[in-house]
């Protein structure tokens, strides 16, 4: 009889005890943090409790003693995102969300740029897309400014300001009509990023050759190939000299070297002689001796 | 029962005794051949004969036994008739192998016969067939053959200056690096495709061009779609295709579907697909004296001249043939079996199909060339 | 690409224990605010494997297996993912996340073609266990932003992250 009286006693001395520390668990804590700063959680209640902050970027679990501070310090959360924070003390629990929101100062762009490599004075050839994140590769989706800027080794220069819009921002350039290689670059703030747009000759434009007797054969040379916009074709481009006489053809792919091409074929009185590069046709000359 | 046993015993024996005494009069050929003997394929009792024990050694890869068989042996040595069989410089026959060969008698005198030696070789890119005539001449009892020895140009001692033109790649690497920047692929686009049948299936046809300023590696694939837009087949153009073009060189390409008809097709995907190469812009080879020839034996024949200094061990010939309205109508292609000695014109012929003879009136012919090691 | 509001219903297997059933899938016709058109084809490609993406992240973090990231991550989301669950891991802890409803939608398209951004206002339960003991079941609701960028043969997570709503 004593026993049982001695067990309701604990027994009621434990739940109220519980009660006790139910009324008391509490925690406050600011509904929204910067990724990386320190920051500290409010708890209220006696004894020992268990924090848990759970999100898809992280997982913390620390034991605390409830009615202190705890404090996270900076680096502790840099993941952004939406957490859950759990308080446990026995079988009592109190829990609350809340977010890592990235930093506003950008660390890193992301800086798609295409193509490396285009043609010459194509209008809208060049595309630049990027996203900025910050120290924490956390992706900064409050508009912020970005400056594209593509400059020429001739001096021109083309710059577009944006804003961005869910932490991306994009453009489109021109060519110009010179060759070279250009900057392209992305700006927000201190943080930038580069790359280089080649500029290349377009098609050959005027394609002209001349011949003379060299020996027993016919020297053929073009004059220096330029495109349409002055630049000098690219050495390596193939041109195409063609000599046909009654149905006898002679041909060669001979590549540009130091801006012409040039060739020897058969010396024969009244030969046509032409010559093409890819799609385009240069002069023809009759052949005489 | 006992002396039937006896019967059959000594029937037995004397049928024996019979065949081995037949045998040993009149072995089987290749009875001596397992001894070591003379042979049928030794025989040299016919000018076919003695072309075909050529032809046996040849296939046997049995150098000194052919070489002591010429009756013009004094004239050449027997390296010089296995480089002038298999290229003097590495080309494409020197690591081929006779799959098999044809003797066709051309004429033949009591004391003098031609025939044609025609050898079917394995080579890395298939078969060829190289034919050579021989000359065969009686000798007491015996026929023996005599080898034209065909020796490779002697190209003159002398300087050819070689302005080299190279380009090299470097990538961006493997790693994943979101954004960063990389070389961009070579810009190829293809200007003509044309579907033809054959009695062999359906073959598509067309040109690729590189409209970029640098070296691309190339190659075709063509999808055949059917009325209900599904996939019929997918092929490549494999090596019907000049796989190396520089900048602004034009290759023709033929894709084959052997079971394919055309009437099934609706639609063709074609996708060309382009890489960046380390490249020279060497050797240049001019196609010299380059003719079409009608039917009969419709055919493309020419020459090979390889201007730069360096030896080409395979050279490849593609050419496109167009109507006259500059439709391509065919492609054909031929590699050289012999190596392209600089300055040394090599002839080259291209068979046509003689139904298309008719058709063609124009024709375009490139040269894709390897040398072993590169060109450097 | 301005058709009026698909709803797609994809049935998701689940190995989770608790609230096991399909998620209803809204998407609401693409905001583009780049130069590049989409596709019909990019379009149904990028929602299936976003929604894919989905089923990888619960499994890996419901049975602390970050090789179950390779197909459908990639870059910063599979590195963030792969911390999350080496340190799930380590503390004996799981996450069971189960996507009730999402209502997506494309807001980019990069003009080069190499990146698409999705903005996905997602209701989900989380259930967390320490010890397979479960602590708590919440429902809860975020809005997150998905940069996918193309691979071989599909596209991959690059990008995933909440934004508060």
């Amino acid at each position: 009889m004593r026993l049982r009286q001695l067990f309701l006693i604990i027994s009621l001395a434990v739940v109220t005890m519980q009660l006790a520390l139910a009324q008391g668990l509490n925690m406050t804590f600011p509904r929204v943090f910067k990724a990386g700063n320190s920051f500290s959680i409010q708890s209220s209640g006696n004894g020992k409790a268990t924090l848990y902050i759970i999100g898809p970027g992280q997982v913390l679990k620390r034991d605390v003693q409830l009615g202190e501070m705890i404090f996270f310090q900076s680096a502790s959360l840099s993941n952004s995102g939406h957490y859950l924070a759990v308080l446990v003390a026995g079988s009592e629990k109190k829990s609350g969300t809340f977010d890592i929101v990235p930093s506003s100062q950008p660390a890193e762009l992301s800086f798609l740029a295409k193509p490396s490599r285009l043609p010459v004075d194509l209008k809208g050839g060049i595309t630049g897309a990027v996203y900025v994140f910050d120290a924490y590769h956390n992706l900064i989706y409050t508009p912020a400014l970005v400056s594209f800027e593509l400059s020429s080794p001739g001096g021109s220069m083309q710059t577009k300001v944006l804003l961005t819009h869910d932490g991306a921002a994009w453009t489109g350039m021109d060519s110009t009509a010179l060759q070279g290689t250009d900057r392209f670059v992305a700006r927000m703030g201190d943080v930038s990023e580069t790359r280089l747009v080649q500029q290349v000759p377009g098609d050959p434009c005027g394609l002209k050759m001349s011949a003379q007797q060299s020996g027993q054969q016919i020297q053929l040379a073009t004059e220096t190939v330029y495109d349409c916009r002055g630049n000098p074709v690219t050495d390596g481009t193939i041109v195409t000299f063609t000599e046909s006489y009654h149905g006898t053809l002679w041909t060669v792919d001979v590549p540009i070297k130091r801006g012409f091409a040039e060739v020897e074929m058969p010396s024969i009185n009244g030969a046509a002689i032409s010559v093409a590069s890819g799609i385009v046709l240069g002069n023809q000359i009759e052949w005489k001796r | 029962m006992v002396s039937q046993g006896r019967i059959f015993a000594l029937l037995l024996a004397a049928v024996t005794i019979v065949l081995v005494v037949v045998g040993t009069v009149w072995p089987s050929p290749s009875a001596v051949a397992y001894v070591g003997g003379e042979s049928l394929r030794s025989s040299t009792s016919t000018p076919e004969a003695v072309v075909e024990n050529l032809g046996n050694d040849i296939r046997d890869q049995a150098w000194e036994k052919a070489y002591s068989s010429f009756a013009n042996k004094a004239e050449f040595t027997e390296p010089e008739f296995v480089h002038d069989l298999k290229g003097y410089s590495p080309g494409l026959l020197t690591y081929a192998t006779l799959n098999s060969f044809e003797v066709l008698p051309i004429h033949a005198s009591a004391k003098e016969a031609d025939v044609l030696l025609k050898l079917h070789w394995s080579t890395i890119v298939g078969a060829s067939v190289t034919t050579r005539r021989v000359h065969v001449v009686r000798n007491g009892d015996r026929w023996e053959p005599e080898w034209q020895i065909v020796k490779d140009p002697s190209v003159p001692p002398q300087i050819i200056p070689v302005n080299y033109l190279r380009w090299d790649v470097i990538y961006r690497g493997s790693e994943d690096d979101w954004g960063a920047q990389d070389v961009e692929s070579p810009h190829v686009r293809i200007v003509d495709v044309h579907p033809v049948e054959r009695a062999e299936g359906m073959m598509v046809l067309g040109e690729l061009i590189n409209e970029d300023v640098v070296p691309a590696y190339v190659s075709v694939t063509a999808t055949l779609l059917s009325k209900h837009q599904s996939v019929i087949a997918t092929e490549g153009s494999f090596d019907k295709i000049s796989h190396l073009l520089l900048p602004k060189q034009v290759t023709p390409f033929l894709i084959r579907f052997p079971d394919v008809q055309l009437s099934d097709v609706e639609s063709i995907r074609m996708t060309p697909l382009s890489a960046l190469i380390a490249a020279s812009a060497d050797p240049v080879i001019e196609i010299e004296n380059e003719q079409l020839h009608p039917s009969p034996d419709s055919s493309l024949t020419g020459q090979l001249a390889n201007q730069s200094g360096q030896i080409v061990n395979v050279a490849h010939v593609l050419a496109t043939f167009y109507d006259s309205a500059g439709q391509v109508v065919w492609v054909a292609d031929k590699y050289l079996d012999h190596a392209l000695l600089p300055q040394a014109p090599v002839p080259f012929e291209i068979h046509i199909p003689e139904d298309l003879s008719k058709k063609i009136s124009s024709q375009r012919t490139v040269v894709a060339t390897y040398s072993f090691g590169g060109y450097q | 690409m301005l058709k009026s509001i698909l709803i797609f219903c994809l049935a998701f297997n689940t190995v989770s224990s608790f609230g096991a059933g399909q998620a209803s899938v809204r998407v609401e016709p693409a905001n583009l605010h780049g130069s590049r058109p989409l596709q019909e084809q990019t379009e149904t490609a990028v929602i299936r494997d976003y929604m894919q993406s989905w089923e990888s992240f619960r499994a890996a973090l419901e049975q602390n297996s970050a090789l179950l990231l390779d197909q459908d991550f990639v870059g910063t989301a599979k590195e963030k993912l792969t911390d999350t669950i080496q340190q799930q891991a380590l503390l004996g802890v799981s996450t069971h996340y189960m996507d009730r409803e999402h209502d997506l939608q494309i807001v980019f398209y990069s003009p080069e073609g190499l990146s698409i951004e999705i903005v996905d206002k997602v209701q989900y339960d989380m259930q967390f266990l320490d010890k397979k003991r479960v602590i708590t079941t919440q429902r809860m609701s975020a809005r997150y932003i998905v940069i996918l960028t193309p691979s071989e043969v599909r596209w991959r997570v690059r990008v995933f992250q909440t934004v508060p709503e």
